[in-house]
């Protein structure tokens, strides 16, 4: 192993130990007791929290935005896809040919709907005004991490540069908004608790 | 220039920075500035426009959480644009947090994450109330009821008398003398409950439930002392408050020995009793808790009611009460109610648990320093209804009726506005 693996895995480690205090901190902390009378099941609602609500026909966040939420589905994809190849670079599996192509191609696609999610944080004055630093970072580390994934696919020796790209990202998931990879699984649950006991959802 | 003091601001930071609630750490960790709710609120479709997004709300409450409850804010603010509690932000947190929010919840079932917007509005308004930066015309509200018993500061002359003749006039509606509207009888099955403005300004609503009741045989009582559904210290987010009048009604159930509270048609008074009154008082409720609605529709399943549709001849619409829908489950019931009361039932579209807020929530109605921005978007509303060619507009619950009152004439709509209770009261076959 070179250095600029080390390098990555002591990002990962400190990326993971941190996500992982978040999380038991809320699994420690659990429901807040509530002491109305439910009418309805938490049970019940969990699965319509994670899958039905999130629905592009039930949401619209999704329905009314629908090239936003395509390229924010890319996006997410090609990140989640980007992470597991980190791992299969950083043990040496060798990936195979035929799949190089189609893997840099969900990359790229992942990538410029990345790029474009961010110019129109930019050029859109009410995006602006909501935006901090933070959002800037995040998007463009995770655009150019997804860049650099499908480059290392067709030259190996940019992998250094790799390396260091994705223990910055690494570094830095958990201080920004990044780490909503863990809350966004949590508000997920929450709605599906909160609607779930008042018998909102699933709807009927 | 004010300056809120150290203390104060003590006081408002103590709701964020506890460590041991495991939603409200959530929540405000979870908004990605996506900015995909806007076209889910009815203050940004009526006038579009940054200040009123819905995560601008969220980020308010969220930037001041980081920077005093977490190690990034702490150390770096400005990279995740964590806010001080200062005079400028306690400002704009009392004008958009009271002013521009409804806490319809809509936002929160469409934000692409997840993120409960309405509850984070809550304890940002619970972090102004600990401050006493409730606006005075809403705590006015709340103190009315604090020192009367009710939110409209009724007196129990005024009540009583009130109640004497709607009982006369229930009589004559039913044609029978032992008709009664009962009042603090102990032992009854049911305790029912009114929204103060029935008494004040909408009196058949009262009359309607008493035919109701009458007709289903039902064993009930009003109380003089504590009937009021309301309670507005769940909009000020003053806790305290919100428990002592959870308290004397939850008191009144005891005393009077009744078997359940029936809440009136009110969305935020269910809410708030139901859902909220037992974690302010701590404590479940030992006795059980439904909204006239649910017990409408049992009467009506039981056949201990009768109904002929066809005295509600007119094309009737439903505004679904956010809080009833959204935040208490009762979506179906009372569709099923209007099916079986008139003759021609047209939804609005948007409906149910998606329903667009009619801008009366939120103690919208209470605050009149807003009342423009309240009326710029009940034109959505407006333009919802118009839409449904309906004539008649039902709505359980009397916020809402006092906002579309409003909206019917700011727009000349030309509709009647009624509670469930009297499309009900209207359509029962009396048995002679
Ligand atoms: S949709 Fe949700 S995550 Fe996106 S900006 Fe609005 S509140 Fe934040
Ligand atoms: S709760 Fe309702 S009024 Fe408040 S921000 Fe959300 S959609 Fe708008």
């Amino acid at each position: 192993m070179d250095w600029y693996h080390w390098m990555a895995i002591a990002a990962l480690l400190f990326c993971l130990t941190s996500l992982s205090l978040h999380l038991l901190r809320l699994w420690r902390l659990g429901n807040h007791h509530d002491f109305s009378t439910p009418t309805g099941k938490p049970s019940a609602a969990m699965p319509y929290a994670f899958v039905g609500a999130m629905s592009p026909t039930r949401k619209e966040s999704a329905y009314l935005h629908l090239p936003t939420y395509v390229g924010g589905l890319l996006y997410h994809i090609a990140t989640f896809l980007g992470i597991a190849l980190f791992f299969l670079f950083l043990v040496g599996i060798e990936i195979f040919q035929w799949l190089m192509w189609p893997l840099a191609l969900i990359m790229i696609m992942g990538a410029v709907s990345g790029a474009a999610i961010l110019v129109k944080r930019m050029v859109k004055p009410q995006m602006r005004a909501l935006s901090n630093p933070d959002d800037y970072i995040s998007n463009l580390i995770v655009t150019l991490f997804q860049l650099a994934t499908a480059a290392v696919l067709f030259w190996p020796q940019l992998f250094p540069v790799y390396f260091v790209l994705t223990a910055l990202l690494l570094l830095y998931i958990p201080l920004g908004k990044l780490k909503h990879a863990i809350y966004f699984f949590a508000a997920r649950y929450q709605l599906g608790y909160f609607f779930g006991r008042r018998n909102v959802w699933p709807p009927r | 220039m004010k300056t809120y003091t150290d203390e104060k601001k003590a006081a408002a930071l103590a709701v964020l920075t506890t460590q041991a609630d495991a939603k409200l750490i959530t929540h405000m960790n979870s908004c990605v500035h996506c900015g995909l709710c806007a076209d889910s609120c009815i203050y940004y479709r009526a006038m579009p426009g940054e200040k009123y997004v819905p995560a601008k709300k969220v980020d308010l409450v969220a930037s001041i959480y980081r920077r005093y409850a977490t190690t990034t804010g702490k150390l770096f603010p400005k990279l995740t644009g964590a806010r001080n509690l200062d005079d400028a932000t306690i400002d704009e947190m009392i004008d958009l947090l009271y002013g521009a929010c409804t806490m319809c919840g809509r936002c929160t079932i469409h934000c692409s994450i997840g993120v409960d917007i309405s509850y984070v509005v809550r304890k940002g308004r619970e972090m102004l109330a600990n401050m006493d930066l409730v606006p005075a015309t809403l705590q006015k509200t709340v103190d009315a009821a604090l020192e009367t018993g009710n939110n409209m500061g009724i007196s129990d002359q005024d009540y009583t008398d009130t109640l004497e003749w709607l009982e006369e006039d229930l009589q004559m509606e039913m044609e029978n003398d032992n008709a009664k509207i009962p009042l603090n009888a102990t032992g009854k099955e049911i305790l029912y409950t009114l929204n103060p403005r029935e008494p004040k300004f909408f009196p058949l609503s009262i009359t309607a439930m008493a035919k109701v009741f009458e007709a289903a045989g039902e064993s009930w009582t009003l109380s003089t002392r504590m009937y009021d559904v309301t309670n507005y210290a769940y909009y000020s987010g003053h806790l305290e408050q919100a428990a002592i009048i959870t308290q004397r009604l939850v008191d009144e159930v005891h005393q009077l020995q009744a078997g359940k509270v029936v809440l009136a048609e009110c969305g935020h008074g269910s809410r708030a009793f139901r859902w909220e009154g037992p974690n302010y008082i701590q404590q479940a409720f030992p006795f059980e808790t439904i909204t006239s609605i649910e017990l409408m529709l049992q009467y009506i399943r039981e056949g201990r009611i009768r109904l002929d549709p066809s005295k509600n001849k007119e094309v009737v619409t439903l505004h679904d009460p956010c809080n009833l829908v959204r935040s208490g489950g009762v979506v179906q019931q009372q569709r099923e109610i209007l099916k079986a009361s008139v003759l021609r039932f047209v939804e609005m579209n948007p409906h149910g648990i998606d329903n667009l807020c009619c801008g009366g929530g939120g103690g919208q109605l209470a605050m009149s320093e807003y009342n423009d921005r309240r009326m710029s978007i009940a034109r959505i509303k407006a333009e919802q209804i118009k839409a449904t060619g309906a004539t008649v507009v039902v709505t359980p619950c009397h916020n809402c009726v006092d906002q579309l009152t409003q909206i019917n004439v700011t727009f000349k709509l030309g509709v009647q506005i009624k509670t469930l209770a009297e499309i009900v009261a209207d359509a029962i076959v009396l048995d002679k």
